[in-house]
C-alpha cells in the first residue's frame, strides 16, 4: 500500500478524472453564481456589472428573513425527526430476535424509492381542507381541522415533516450499515458486566456510530437549507411566499422576474451558509476524535 | 518497479480515454452550437442545414415544425387539434411537433432559450416576449402580417394587442379581449331565497346563508396567483377603474384611496368567509368542481370558461355583474371590467432552420384558433375576424356577454398582459396572502408600497 501511496504520478492520475469533473460541474458553476450576482442579468443577454446592488437588496428584502427562518425550522425538524426515527428504528431492527425485522427494514426504506412528486401529491392529499386527516378530525367530533398548507406560521412544519418522513428511510438505511459494522463482542462483554440493552446502545453503539451521525446531520441540516421542491408543490411557496426558501427565491426571481442576478446573490448566500454548516459539524466532530486520541494515549502512557 | 509501471500505464489509459471521451463530445457540440469563438464554422453548418431543409421543401419532403403550446382542456386542445387538420390540407408538407407548455411561469422556454434550443413556433406571453425581444430571440413579424393579411383580419378592438411596446409585432394574438367574469349558480341562490348580490353588504348576507349551509361562497383557485390578483381587480375596479392595470403602468400608486379601500373591503370579505379556508392552496381543477358540482356558489374566472359551466349546470349558471359599495356605484362600474386583451400568441425563433415558414405556420395556427374557438368553443371574443359562425347556438351567458360589450368603458389586465414582472410577482403573491385572511389589508399596502419603489 505505501508503495502504491509514494506513486505521486499514479495519485495525479487517479485524482484527475474525478477532479476535472468537479471542477467543470461543480467549482466553476459556483464560482460563475458568485460573479453574476453582482450583476443585472436577464440569464439571456450580456450582464451588466451593479456592483452589490442585488447583495442591498437582499438583505433588506421581508422574503430573505422568512426563507432564512424557514430553512432553519425545516432543517431543525428533519434533522431531530430522522436521526431520532431512524436511530430508533435502526436498533429496534438491528435485534436479531424480533420477528418482522425484514419486513420492516424494507418498509422504513420505501419512501425513500417513491418520487418526490407522488410524495407530496400523497400528502397533499391527506393534508388537503377536504382531505382525509381532517376528515378523521371530523369523524372522531374533533374540532381539531386545520388549514395544515395554508397557515402562514404552520405550514412550514408541516411541509418539513413531509420531507422527515419521505427521507428518514435513508439515514435508517446508513445507521443500519452502521450498527452491523460494530463487533458484537462488544455488547457480549457488556453483558457480562451486567449492561442493560438500553445502556449498552447508550454506551458502544450511537458512540461508535459518531462518523455515520456526522454524514447524517450534513445531509439533513444541507438538505434543509437547500429545500425547495416540498413547497414548490404543496404550497407553492405561499400563502405570499411565507414557506419560501433561499432556493425558492432563486428560482422564483429567475424564471419569474427574469432577474437572474438577484436570484443568484440569494444562491450565494445559500451556498455560503451551507459551507458554513458543513465546517461548523466538522469542527465539532473533529474536537470529539481529537479528545478520544488524546485519553486513549494518557492510557497507554498510564498503562 | 514492474508493479509501478504498470499502475501508471493503466492510470494513463484511464485518463487517456476519459479525455478522449470527452474531446469528442467537445468536438460534436461546436458543430451543433454557434459560439462565438467558432461562428464562421457554426454558421456554416447552420446554413447547410437550412439550405438541405428548403430544397426539402421545395421537392415536397415532409418539414417538421416544433411547436411549443398549451395543450391541457378542451379549450386548448380544440383549436390546436382543428388547426393541425386545416394544416394539413393547406401545408400537406408541414408536420407539426407538439410540445405541451409546462405551467411553469416560462421556465422551460427560457432554459430553452439560454441553450438555443427554442422550439420553431411558441406561445408567448408578454413577459416572455419582452426578454426574448433584448435577446433577439424573437422573430419580427412585421411583414408576414402583412403579406399574411393578418393585420387586415384584425378586429379594431383588437390592433393595439399585436404591437410591442417598440411599435414591432413579435407574436401573433388568438385571443381578443378576455373579461373576468363573476359566474355563480343560479340554482343555488333560488333554493336559498338570495338575489343576486349588487352591493357588498348583500354579498356579506349571501356569505352568511350559504357558510351556515355548509355551502362554500365562492370557490378561489388560490394556488393560481392570477386569480387571486384577479379577486383583488374586481374588487379594486369598483373604487378605481384601472385597476391593476394603472399600477402595472405606474399610473396609480396602491396607497391612492381606491386601492386601499380595495384592500380592506376585501379583507373583509375574507374575514366573513368569502373563500373556501385552504383557498390558497385550491387548484384549477378543485375549485371549479366544487362550483360545478353546487358545493360553491360563486366562482372567478375568464370568459372563457362560459362553455364549460354551460355544459356542467345548463341554465342554472350564469354570470353577474361585480358587486359594488352601494347600489349608485353598483350601477357606475357595470361598464369597467376586470381583465383584457395582451400581446400573448405564437411567436417564432428567427433562429429556427426555416424561420420563415415557421412565421407563415404561426399566422395560419392563430387564424385557425380564432376559427376554432368561434365555431367549437362558442367563443367570438378572438383577436381575427374570421367570418365564420358557431355550430350551434351562442350559450345564453356569452349572448349576456356580446351585450353587455359595447357599453364597457374600461378594461385592466389579466397578469400574463402585465408588463412589470416585478409588479406581476408582487400582486400575485400579495393577493395571495390577502385572501389567505392571515395578511392584513395594511400588510399588502405596505409591501405592495415597497415592491412598487
Amino acid at each position: 500500500m505505501k508503495k502504491y501511496m509514494g506513486n505521486k504520478l499514479a495519485i495525479i492520475l487517479f485524482i484527475l478524472p474525478a477532479l476535472a469533473i468537479f471542477i467543470t460541474f461543480d467549482f466553476i458553476p459556483i464560482i460563475q453564481v458568485f460573479a453574476y450576482s453582482f450583476t443585472d442579468w436577464n440569464g439571456l443577454t450580456m450582464p451588466n456589472f451593479t456592483g452589490l446592488k442585488n447583495y442591498i437588496e437582499l438583505f433588506t428584502d421581508r422574503v430573505f428573513y422568512t426563507s432564512n427562518k424557514n430553512q432553519l425550522i425545516f432543517a431543525i425538524v428533519i434533522t431531530v425527526y430522522q436521526m431520532f426515527f431512524a436511530t430508533v428504528f435502526a436498533i429496534t431492527i438491528s435485534d436479531k430476535k424480533m420477528k418482522g425485522r425484514k419486513f420492516l427494514r424494507v418498509a422504513y426504506f420505501i419512501p425513500v424509492i417513491l418520487s418526490v412528486t407522488v410524495v407530496c401529491q400523497l400528502w397533499s392529499a391527506i393534508l388537503s381542507g377536504e382531505g382525509l386527516l381532517n376528515k378523521l378530525f371530523e369523524a372522531a367530533g374533533s374540532g381539531f381541522s386545520q388549514n395544515w398548507l395554508g397557515d402562514r406560521y404552520k405550514a412550514i412544519y408541516v411541509i418539513a415533516f413531509v420531507n422527515a418522513w419521505q427521507w428518514m428511510g435513508y439515514q435508517f438505511a446508513l445507521i443500519v450499515a452502521g450498527i452491523k459494522s460494530i463487533p458484537a463482542d462488544y455488547y457480549e462483554a457488556a453483558k457480562i458486566d451486567g449492561c442493560s440493552n438500553v445502556l449498552a446502545h447508550l454506551k458502544i453503539t450511537i458512540p461508535l456510530l459518531a462518523e455515520t451521525y456526522k454524514f447524517c446531520l450534513i445531509i439533513s441540516l444541507t438538505g434543509g437549507i437547500k429545500a425547495f421542491t416540498e413547497m414548490n408543490i404543496l404550497t407553492g411557496g405561499g400563502p405570499n411566499k411565507s414557506t419560501f426558501t433561499l432556493t425558492y427565491m432563486m428560482y422564483n426571481a429567475a424564471f419569474k422576474k427574469s432577474d437572474y442576478g438577484y436570484g443568484l446573490a440569494a444562491a450565494s448566500i445559500m451556498v455560503i451558509e451551507c459551507m458554513l454548516v458543513m465546517l461548523v459539524i466538522n469542527f465539532i466532530f473533529r474536537e470529539k476524535n481529537q479528545k478520544k486520541e488524546e485519553e486513549k494515549s494518557r492510557r497507554r502512557r498510564n498503562a | 518497479m514492474k508493479k509501478r509501471i504498470l499502475s501508471t500505464l493503466m492510470c494513463a489509459t484511464v485518463a487517456l480515454t476519459s479525455l478522449i471521451g470527452c474531446g469528442s463530445t467537445e468536438a460534436q457540440t461546436t458543430t451543433d452550437t454557434p459560439a462565438a469563438t467558432e461562428a464562421p464554422a457554426a454558421s456554416e453548418t447552420k446554413t447547410e442545414e437550412k439550405a438541405a431543409d428548403t430544397t426539402a421543401d421545395a421537392s415536397g419532403d415532409k418539414v417538421t415544425l416544433s411547436i411549443y403550446t398549451q395543450y391541457a382542456d378542451d379549450d386548448t386542445k380544440v383549436p390546436y387539434d382543428y388547426a393541425v387538420e386545416q394544416l394539413k390540407e393547406a401545408y400537406p408538407n408541414v408536420e407539426l411537433n407538439l410540445i405541451v407548455q409546462a405551467q411553469d411561469d416560462g421556465q422551460t422556454l427560457k432554459t430553452l432559450a439560454a441553450t438555443g434550443q427554442l422550439p420553431d413556433i411558441y406561445q408567448a406571453s408578454t413577459d416572455l416576449i419582452n426578454t426574448f425581444r433584448e435577446s433577439n430571440q424573437i422573430m419580427v413579424l412585421n411583414d408576414v402580417a402583412k403579406s399574411t393579411g393578418f393585420l387586415d383580419k384584425l378586429y379594431d378592438a383588437n390592433k393595439d394587442l399585436a404591437y410591442a411596446e417598440d411599435g414591432n409585432i413579435y407574436a401573433f394574438p388568438f385571443s381578443g379581449q378576455e373579461y373576468v367574469l363573476w359566474y355563480y349558480n343560479k340554482a343555488l341562490f333560488e333554493e336559498n331565497g338570495l338575489a343576486v348580490p349588487e352591493t357588498y353588504d348583500d354579498l356579506l348576507n349571501c356569505i352568511e346563508v350559504f357558510k351556515s349551509k355548509g355551502i362554500t361562497p365562492l370557490a378561489l383557485f388560490g394556488q393560481e396567483g392570477w386569480n387571486t390578483a384577479a379577486a383583488y381587480d374586481v374588487v379594486a375596479t369598483r373604487y378605481a377603474a384601472g385597476g391593476i392595470k394603472a399600477l402595472d403602468e405606474g399610473t396609480a400608486k396602491v396607497t391612492d384611496e381606491g386601492y386601499v379601500k380595495a384592500a380592506k373591503k376585501l379583507e373583509e370579505l375574507v374575514a366573513a368567509g368569502l373563500f373556501q379556508e385552504d383557498a390558497t392552496t385550491t387548484n384549477y381543477d378543485q375549485a371549479s368542481e366544487k362550483f360545478l358540482s353546487g358545493e360553491a356558489a360563486m366562482f372567478i374566472n375568464g370568459q372563457w370558461y362560459i362553455e364549460d359551466a354551460t355544459k356542467a349546470l345548463g341554465e342554472n349558471v350564469d354570470w353577474m355583474f361585480y358587486p359594488a359599495e352601494d347600489a349608485a356605484s353598483y350601477e357606475a362600474g357595470k361598464a369597467a371590467f376586470s381583465g383584457g386583451g395582451s400581446a400573448s400568441g405564437f411567436a417564432v425563433n428567427p433562429d429556427s432552420a426555416n424561420a420563415e415558414l415557421a412565421a407563415e405556420v404561426a399566422e395560419f395556427i392563430t387564424e385557425k384558433y380564432c376559427e376554432a374557438k368561434v365555431m367549437y368553443r362558442h367563443n367570438p371574443l378572438v383577436a381575427l375576424n374570421t367570418g365564420k359562425e358557431p355550430d350551434s347556438e351562442y350559450p345564453a351567458m356569452m349572448k349576456k356577454l356580446s351585450d353587455t360589450l359595447p357599453s364597457v368603458t374600461s378594461t385592466t389586465k389579466f397578469t400574463w398582459g402585465l408588463t412589470n414582472s416585478t409588479f406581476n410577482d408582487g400582486i400575485q403573491s400579495e393577493s395571495q396572502g390577502l385572501v389567505s385572511g392571515q395578511f392584513t389589508a395594511d400588510e399588502f399596502i405596505e409591501d405592495m408600497n415597497d415592491i412598487m419603489e
